[in-house]
């Protein structure tokens, strides 16, 4: 079979993106950025393992460490409200979706247009999804089980929608 | 109609675990932020499940010709209709041996709009000579966001048949004995023909401008011219189809096939009824003919030329015999191996047959061995061979050695030389 050349350049830029996305929780934690750090540099290390291997089941692991960073690096501080999050979530997502190129590139594998063009456009949606949530949860509601029922029930409808998404058929 | 195959990316449920375990840890935490970040995850896993959808597209298989010669290319046009929207497809086109694909560039995976019709041109090169069936294609596509690998596989055969590109071959073996119809060979009776035989003296009946004035008057005697005329003659070309003997740069069939696709165009050329038997596991057979059907015939008959394992025994006589005229020429390539076709050629020569013998010598397929004993046992082999073309040269028949990678003419040269010299000693 004739392969089109390989797009080599994806998985070092992937690679500087997950760099960068773990050094910006430790440098916003200020005090003792240690165990985020040590996180990070984990997620990171298994990103270039993944990629280097090429190991595709390792891709998920290293994402979701450099999610758990985040989020341990949201509690370390008791940090407010993170403004930063849609952005951060776009730019994670786009670490995701690179780390999956370059896994696909050394297969041989190219992106087209219509695929760059299609993973920009739902990491611009998932930001602005992300920063509604974010105002509608800066909105002061007075809690109680009702607020959280609805939460829960929120949460099994986008995993029945997504369910029934996937079994519809063609 | 097409069924394709659904396979989803490893990103799928990788995206979807996050995303859930994004969702629980927003609910644990009591934070928004886990939300946010899982939302572009669970947002492309919801856009790629809402537009996994396989292709709808019509398939058209053509090929710009059906014959081609050993070393050519043909080109294989995929016509791709798609109904609805194709954010990637690639065609692959699954050849059998013998053929290989030669992608243009610019001629990759391409998107595709509805009511769009995209045609995926592939070069194929005839690297062998054979009939085959082209059309297998494979094709592959993916949805805008690449979660969903769609494959589907469709058989269009068209027939390609490839002859091989002749040996050349410039001077052809000359038979000894020539048939009544006119053609290019000189005869050696004498009759009415252009070509200058010999004088005699003038006896009554003879024609006034055959006499020799010159020789006459010399002699004081009325001579006459004596012609030969030119007639045409029968060739068989005998493939010994028994064994195949395989080397890197190409097997003794291979060899085989050129070298007599070679001389069936020589031999036609000349205006030769040629005909064909090939002696194998399968016996096939041609009856001598002339013109340029007969050469498709031949050559489509030796492009479908193969080895068939068979240990039945067989000789002559399972041979139509209006497949071997009397007088003809029989052109015999064999490696002088299967005892069935080496009794077949010793009883054509029996019977009279003008028999030549191009042996694909196996010496050069074979190693002689390490041990002693294996080394021992190739050179009694050796001589065995040596032997045998003895016995095929006491009765008369030339047998050369046509070795891999040497062109057949210098081969042909020796043969005619020792049938030259053969029939010098016989006169």
């Amino acid at each position: 079979m004739i392969r089109a050349r390989p797009l080599l350049a994806v998985g070092p830029a992937a690679l500087a993106l997950a760099a960068a996305l773990a050094l910006v929780p430790p440098l916003r934690a200020g005090g003792s950025p240690g165990p985020i750090a040590g996180l990070g540099g984990a997620a990171v290390a298994l990103y270039a393992i993944s990629l280097g291997a090429p190991l595709a089941g390792a891709m998920p692991w290293a994402l979701g460490l450099l999610g758990l960073e985040y989020l341990v690096s949201l509690e370390v501080r008791a940090a407010p409200l993170d403004e930063a999050a849609p952005a951060y979530a776009a730019a994670f997502f786009l670490c995701a979706e690179l780390g999956w190129l370059g896994l696909e590139a050394r297969r041989g594998g190219r992106p087209w247009p219509g695929r760059a063009a299609a993973i920009g456009a739902v990491a611009l949606g998932g930001a602005a999804l992300g920063a509604l949530l974010l105002a509608i949860s800066a909105v002061s509601f007075a809690g109680g089980p009702v607020l959280t029922g609805l939460g829960v029930a929120a949460a099994v409808a986008v995993a029945a929608s997504l369910a029934w998404l996937g079994r519809r058929p063609a | 109609m097409t069924t394709w195959t659904t396979t989803a990316s490893r990103r799928l449920p990788a995206y979807l675990a996050l995303g859930g375990a994004g969702l629980l840890a927003g609910l644990l935490l009591g934070r928004p932020e886990p939300v946010v970040l899982a939302a572009p995850l669970l947002l492309a896993a919801a856009a790629g499940l809402a537009l996994a959808r396989p292709p709808d597209v019509d398939v058209t298989v053509r090929l710009d010709r059906e014959r081609a010669l050993e070393g050519e290319e043909v080109e294989l046009e995929v016509t791709v209709s798609a109904r609805r929207p194709v954010a990637w497809l690639d065609v692959e086109v699954r050849l059998p041996p013998g053929l290989a694909e030669r992608r243009r560039s610019g001629d990759g995976p391409a998107s595709l709009r509805a009511g769009a019709t995209r045609t995926y041109r592939r070069r194929l090169a005839c690297q062998r000579w054979g009939g085959r069936l082209v059309g297998h294609v494979t094709m592959r596509a993916r949805d805008p966001l690449g979660l969903f690998t769609y494959r589907d596989e469709t058989r269009q055969l068209l027939p390609l048949r490839v002859y091989p590109r002749p040996e050349a071959v410039r001077r052809m073996l000359r038979p000894a004995e020539t048939q009544a119809f006119a053609g290019n060979e000189v005869s050696r009776l004498k009759g009415d023909g252009i070509e200058f035989a010999d004088i005699r003296p003038f006896e009554p009946g003879d024609r006034v401008r055959r006499i020799n004035w010159r020789a006459s008057a010399r002699r004081g005697q009325l001579h006459v011219n004596e012609m030969r005329p030119e007639r045409n003659s029968d060739v068989v070309i005998f493939l010994d189809t028994f064994t195949d003997l395989p080397a890197p740069g190409g097997t003794s069939l291979e060899m085989t096939v050129r070298a007599a696709a070679a001389l069936v165009d020589g031999y036609l050329r000349r205006r030769d009824r040629v005909g064909l038997v090939g002696f194998g596991g399968t016996l096939r057979w041609l009856r001598p003919a002339m013109g340029e059907r007969q050469l498709y015939r031949l050559v489509d008959a030796l492009i479908d030329t193969q080895v068939v394992v068979s240990y039945a025994w067989k000789g002559l006589e399972v041979i139509p015999s209006r497949t071997l005229p009397p007088k003809s020429l029989v052109v015999a390539f064999t490696p002088l191996l299967d005892e069935r076709s080496l009794g077949a050629l010793l009883d054509l020569r029996a019977r009279g047959y003008d028999l030549s013998v191009i042996e694909l010598s196996p010496l050069a397929f074979v190693r002689p061995g390490r041990r002693e004993t294996e080394r021992l046992a190739y050179r009694l082999w050796a001589m065995e061979r040596e032997a045998l073309r003895g016995r095929f040269l006491s009765m008369g028949v030339p047998v050369v050695t046509w070795r891999h990678g040497e062109p057949l003419e210098p081969a042909l040269a020796v043969a005619s030389r020792f049938r030259r010299d053969a029939r010098m000693v016989r006169t």
